[in-house]
């Protein structure tokens, strides 16, 4: 920016304090767990930032003591299967909406209004629904409820993108006697294939993060989510932190895997998404 | 937006073919929200007027005695003012420093690459695990923060930040502020990038500093914008939970008991759905009337432009 060259050398130096302060302040808790994870009973008491003998036996430990694995599988599937339903439904309304101007004003509307709505209302009825359809306690049940609980905000990523695409491609295709599921499939997916992803990722892991209604509706070890799994660590007596800091370290490389390997979409997913 | 052409086709069966691709492709969503969000509603509602308990519901037509117990008998008036006060500070103050890092950032040229992914952790952080990490970092015994200060010699004695009244809730803030101020920063840097540079270089011909030019062309230019980031940050953090379960259980005493989890305890701790149906209720019109003046605010300066 042509602006800078007016900035004096103390405005620089207080953009620079805050930057490297405000990074510090992102990092430290990660690296402070992660540290802790190696750290024995003693060492955690010394409140340093790295351990002074550090020792791996806090991840065989944590693994023996709760099923870390087996409740990070649980989460990966319920986000998966979660994240299929999502966009499953999700995409072609938005096309409808977007393209057809199909319930152009119902859909925007009542999609904002259950994002608005705290999803602590939608507990107990869908408590007693998972209930009589038999899915209590199930990683197809809880893929349901995560999978409905992200419809808005599917479409309103999604929209952006379909938003995007010039009105003369969809009414090319339908000249040309396309029909519209197949223009759908054959001309637009394709085109917002980049932000299917974007969103499908985001939903994934709002999905894998999710607690309140992974804590109401799974309680068997066979269905039974790793962020439940945590806040249950929470609950006992004796915390063994570094233990605890491992399980909750596996528990996070699967999201930060997907935020390393994907951040170009995740940033670009939300900003078109929610600037727009 | 412009609505498409109706049906090139021209012909009765065009536009059948159209409807049917309509609806077809719209009902999912329709039946989708209608049991996530219409459904909940609905059975809401006859629960709060009936004696319901979590096994057995419906036993009974009681009228108003829920939301009048709620108001009365319970700590449900306190939580829902700590939401709103959680959900204003936490959204402001995130947006202040989210705005000014996304300023600083957008100066910067390089780096860019390793600071989206320094940024981007936090946010993608499960907050159940945020919650650990911060207990990590503010634990009495073997919190890193207690172990600074007693090193320094500013305390004498750890400070146990969740089982203290005063300290419970703005530590609540903090991990708060640390999880989603990356969202903002993400945001508000979008949002620059889309200011027309024309408009600020005139200014800065014209002689006026960056920082007047920043205050006076380019913050109002955004404003919208900030407020829709706002509104949208208000309105999550309307729905926290995880953090309060994990961090402090609402304790101290009631310090930081907000209403999702006021109402969490009522039906699964106390297992009386019609009073926490009656109390969920009450908390949905109140969180429309809190973003309701953001909402008419945004939409006066939109018009205004």
């Amino acid at each position: 920016m042509t602006a800078s060259v007016q900035d004096t050398r103390t405005d620089r130096l207080i953009r620079f304090g805050f930057l490297a302060a405000m990074l510090i302040f992102f990092a430290l808790p990660i690296v402070y767990l992660f540290s802790t994870s190696f750290k024995t009973p003693d060492d955690v008491l010394q409140g340093r930032l790295l351990p002074e003998a550090a020792t791996l036996k806090n991840y065989p430990n944590a693994f023996a003591h709760v099923p870390v694995l087996r409740m990070i599988w649980n989460s990966v599937a319920v986000a998966l299967l979660s994240g299929v339903i999502t966009l499953v439904i999700a995409v072609p309304a938005t096309y409808a909406t977007i393209k057809l101007g199909a319930f152009r004003r119902t859909v925007p509307n009542i999609t904002l209004a259950s994002y608005a709505a705290p999803p602590i209302i939608a507990l107990i009825p869908l408590f007693y629904l998972l209930q009589t359809a038999q899915l209590m306690d199930s990683i197809p049940g809880l893929a349901l409820v995560h999978g409905l609980m992200n419809l808005p905000v599917a479409f309103w990523l999604l929209k952006s993108f379909v938003s995007d695409i010039p009105a003369e491609i969809d009414e090319a295709a339908w000249i040309d006697g396309a029909g519209y599921w197949h223009t759908l499939f054959a001309v637009i997916l394709p085109l917002i294939f980049p932000g299917i992803l974007a969103t499908a990722l985001i939903c994934i892991i709002l999905s894998y993060n999710e607690f309140l209604f992974a804590s109401a509706l799974t309680f068997s070890e066979a269905s039974r989510t790793i962020t439940v799994g945590m806040s249950l660590f929470q609950g006992e007596r004796l915390v063994n932190f570094g233990q605890m800091a491992a399980a909750s370290f596996t528990g996070m490389v699967p999201i930060y895997l997907i935020a390393f390997l994907f951040q170009k979409h995740l940033v670009g997913g939300l900003t078109q998404g929610s600037i727009k | 937006m412009a609505t498409p052409p109706a049906a090139s086709f021209g012909s009765d069966r065009g536009a059948n073919q159209r409807k049917r691709a309509e609806w077809s492709m719209t009902l999912p969503l329709m039946a989708g929200l209608a049991i996530f969000a219409g459904y909940p509603l609905v059975y809401l509602v006859l629960l709060a007027f009936s004696r319901s308990d979590l096994g057995q519901q419906f036993q009974g037509f009681v009228g108003l005695e829920n939301f009048d117990w709620a108001l009365s008998g319970t700590n449900f008036s306190g939580s829902v003012g700590h939401a709103i006060l959680f959900a204003l500070i936490v959204s402001l103050v995130q947006l202040a420093l989210g705005l000014y890092l996304a300023v600083i950032l957008s100066k910067i040229v390089r780096g860019g690459r390793w600071l989206r992914t320094i940024v981007l952790l936090p946010l993608m952080t499960p907050p159940v695990m945020v919650g650990i990490a911060w207990k990590l970092i503010l634990n009495p015994s073997g919190g890193w923060l207690n172990g600074i200060l007693l090193r320094t010699g500013l305390i004498d004695a750890p400070i146990s930040f969740f089982g203290n009244h005063d300290l419970a809730f703005p530590a609540i803030m903090l991990a708060d502020t640390w999880q989603w101020t990356p969202l903002i920063v993400i945001l508000c840097f979008a949002i620059l990038q889309g200011v027309p540079h024309d408009v600020e270089e005139a200014a800065a011909l014209d002689g006026a500093y960056p920082k007047r030019i920043f205050w006076t062309v380019t913050l109002p230019m955004i404003a919208p914008a900030l407020l829709s980031v706002y509104l949208l940050r208000v309105i999550m953090a309307l729905k926290t939970f995880d953090l309060v379960y994990t961090l402090t259980f609402g304790g101290p005493g009631n310090a930081t008991n907000i209403a999702t989890f006021e109402i969490w305890k009522t039906a699964l701790r106390e297992f009386d759905a019609g009073l926490a149906a009656a109390q969920t209720l009450m908390f949905a019109i109140t969180v429309s009337v809190v973003t309701l003046p953001i909402v008419l605010l945004h939409n006066h300066l939109e018009k205004r432009r």
